[in-house]
């Protein structure tokens, strides 16, 4: 009880309900995941988001125990969980390969977790109803996994994982094996369902379209190392490491050489991290890039630098040219208004661009 | 167009079925034919011979009598070598299911080079005839032999475990062990790991997903199994033979005096009709399983 009482406590004052501390898992002397530090706050909808290979499914079931951690914790509403196992760790877990049970009905399926949590009978039936009816799935209660389609078994493993009100429900990259109009169908229906119950969430996924549109917080992985944390705004918009700025979102990537913190590119100057020399990565997103005819009034931008069109692709919502500048093809996507004029390769143009929009990183060796 | 199309259509597929027919017909021709010629003839053979006269000097006369049915079926003694064959074949299928079980689980659970080496290991007993294994077990299990040496050696009685049901049971358990691993491993096709995890995840403690989870699961392999290794149990008479020493009655074994020492093939052939029937049960009880479970 007091156990409760602190928990709550600690979630008001903003700390983690769920916390991993310096969370380690070593294949030999291979660290699918190193050295996690994350904090979740209560009724969070949070994205792990990486490569494959990444370490991201590793910290996943770590958490819900189906991996032992090398080292670290993993803390839930202020008790350890690190050396308790799976089945105690009262969390729901969904996968990507749904992983019904094939010799069940799709009620049966939903009413595991209550039976072994001993729920009364009545309250079972009770339970399995409203968790069924929560995924729109009434009327199927009597079906097989195998008679139902793809996006029908992930919202039977949904509700199979919620009906136990779980204190962490876990979701192992879940939209993977459907196809796109259903995940999109899908993604909000996770996304309405966890905000309504306030569950706290982790959300497992490669794709960062999932990421930024789902949830409250991302956290970007890559090799077993965490990048970043922060909102989908943070991460688009001040992307700390030349991997989260590549990941998330589309950029431009410019080889260029730094000296004292000042990158050179295309004869124009970029300001770098103080003192940072040597090859560095110019980074520009394409639709931040403004771009005119060479000649004509320059647009309002920090930075300007000139080159040729190299392709013009024109997806009617979006123009896009590849504009050669100084030998790196630099792309520029402009939104279509209707009735501008389409420069065909070999034109002139100048492009320029915000300083805020420009991150300079030091290339990886 | 598509009107042409739905107009045209009809035709190219019924020619499409009816050379796939065709293909299927002919692709079963030779098994049909090899089954035929193999099993049915020879098993209509004997279904005849059963009813064959047996004249008092043994000698077989082509006069059609009811008279061995009768004998079989009047005699307690044939009962009882039934219901022997039946119960002792039945304890042998589910010695082996138990001792091949956890084999099974865990090779259908190993993966890469382990997995080939545990495979090779598991089937290489298959590659020495029964009779060389019974042979091995007749030294382990003989009054003399490596277990009965290794008790007197440390003050206990010799144990009886040859020349009686014991040793049948003992040694043809090992010798279907490898059948029943292998049906076992065919069957455990729906077996994902993940479901496991999932069902823990859910609060199931291991023996519970054992119990609801993996057995489930795992029922159609079971089957398949046991009704190999019971089939096989039954119609086995080497190792009965020479573990049993002719104190065992069995059906296989009777059925062998019959047709060789004895040489009273009436008997032999309406004992090896049993021996069918019993089968057609046995296959009738895997399908009403199968059906149950699936």
């Amino acid at each position: 009880m007091t156990d409760r009482i602190t928990a709550a406590a600690a979630g008001q004052a903003g700390e983690g309900f769920l916390s991993l501390k310096g969370l380690t898992k070593r294949y030999g002397g291979f660290a699918a995941v190193d050295n996690l530090d994350l904090e979740v706050p209560k009724g969070e909808l949070v994205a792990f988001l990486g490569p494959s290979g990444c370490g991201k499914t590793t910290s996943l079931r770590m958490i819900a125990g189906l991996v032992p951690a090398t080292s670290g914790r993993i803390v839930v509403g202020g008790q350890d969980l690190t050396e308790v196992p799976t089945h105690r760790r009262d969390m729901g877990l969904v996968f990507q390969s749904y992983a019904l049970f094939p010799h069940m009905s799709v009620a049966r399926n939903v009413a595991f977790g209550l039976e072994m949590r001993k729920v009364g009978k009545d309250e079972i039936a009770r339970r399995v109803k409203e968790a069924i009816a929560l995924v729109h799935l009434s009327g199927k209660e009597e079906h097989r996994p195998g008679q139902l389609s793809g996006g029908q078994q992930q919202r039977v493993a949904l509700a199979r994982a919620l009906v136990v009100r779980p204190s962490i429900l876990l979701l192992d990259e879940p939209l993977s094996n459907l196809d796109a109009k259903l995940r999109d169908e899908m993604r909000n229906e996770i996304r309405d369902i966890q905000k309504r119950l306030g569950i706290t969430a982790i959300f497992v996924t490669h794709d960062q379209v999932e990421a930024l549109t789902m949830c409250d917080k991302v956290v970007v992985m890559n090799q077993g190392r965490l990048e970043q944390v922060g909102t989908p705004v943070d991460l688009y918009e001040t992307p700390r490491t030349a991997f989260v700025a590549g990941f998330v979102g589309r950029s431009n990537r410019l080889k260029a050489t730094a000296r004292d913190g000042v990158a050179e590119f295309a004869g124009e100057s970029f300001a770098a991290q103080a003192g940072l020399s040597g090859p560095v990565e110019i980074m520009v997103r394409p639709h931040r890039v403004a771009l005119s005819a060479a000649g004509a009034d320059v647009t309002a931008g920090d930075h300007r630098v000139s080159g040729i069109v190299a392709r013009t692709i024109f997806a009617g919502d979006i123009l896009q040219y590849d504009v050669d500048v100084a030998g790196q093809i630099v792309s520029v996507e402009l939104a279509t208004r209707g009735g501008e004029t389409v420069l065909q390769p070999g034109a002139a143009v100048s492009l320029s661009w915000r300083r805020q929009d420009v991150f300079v990183y030091g290339a990886a060796a | 167009m598509s009107a042409a199309a739905a107009i045209a259509a009809p035709a190219p597929v019924s020619d499409t079925r009816r050379s796939g027919l065709a293909l299927v017909v002919l692709l079963i021709a030779p098994i049909a034919l090899v089954n035929a010629l193999g099993f049915l003839v020879p098993v209509l053979n004997l279904a005849r011979m059963s009813f064959y006269e047996v004249e008092p000097t043994g000698a077989m006369r082509e006069v059609y009598t009811l008279a061995t049915w009768l004998t079989v079926f009047q005699d307690t003694f044939y009962a009882e070598l039934i219901l022997n064959s039946i119960t002792v074949s039945l304890g042998i299928t589910l010695l082996t299911l138990v001792c091949s079980y956890p084999i099974a689980l865990y090779l259908h659970r190993s993966s890469g080079t382990w997995r080939t080496i545990l495979l090779v290991l598991v089937i290489s007993p298959l590659l020495t005839s029964a009779v060389v294994r019974t042979y091995g077990w007749i030294a382990i299990l003989s009054d003399s032999g490596l277990v009965n040496n290794a008790l007197s050696a440390i003050g206990i009685a010799p144990l009886r475990l040859m020349f009686n049901k014991t040793g049948v049971v003992i040694g043809l358990t090992e010798i279907l062990m490898p059948y029943m691993i292998l049906a076992l491993l065919a069957g455990f096709g729906r077996l994902d790991p993940r479901i496991e995890e999932a069902a823990s995840t859910l609060g199931a403690p291991p023996f519970t997903i054992f119990r609801r989870i993996i057995l489930p699961l795992t029922l159609p392999g079971i089957a398949l199994g046991c009704l190999l290794c019971f089939v096989l149990a039954v119609s086995s008479f080497i190792t009965p033979k020479l573990l049993g020493g002719g104190r065992v009655f069995l059906l296989a074994t009777e059925i062998y005096d019959q047709a060789i020492v004895t040489l009273n093939w009436p008997l032999a052939a309406t004992l090896s009709i049993l021996v069918l029937v019993i089968f057609g049960g046995a296959l009738v009880l895997y399908t009403r399983a199968l059906r149950a479970i699936m």
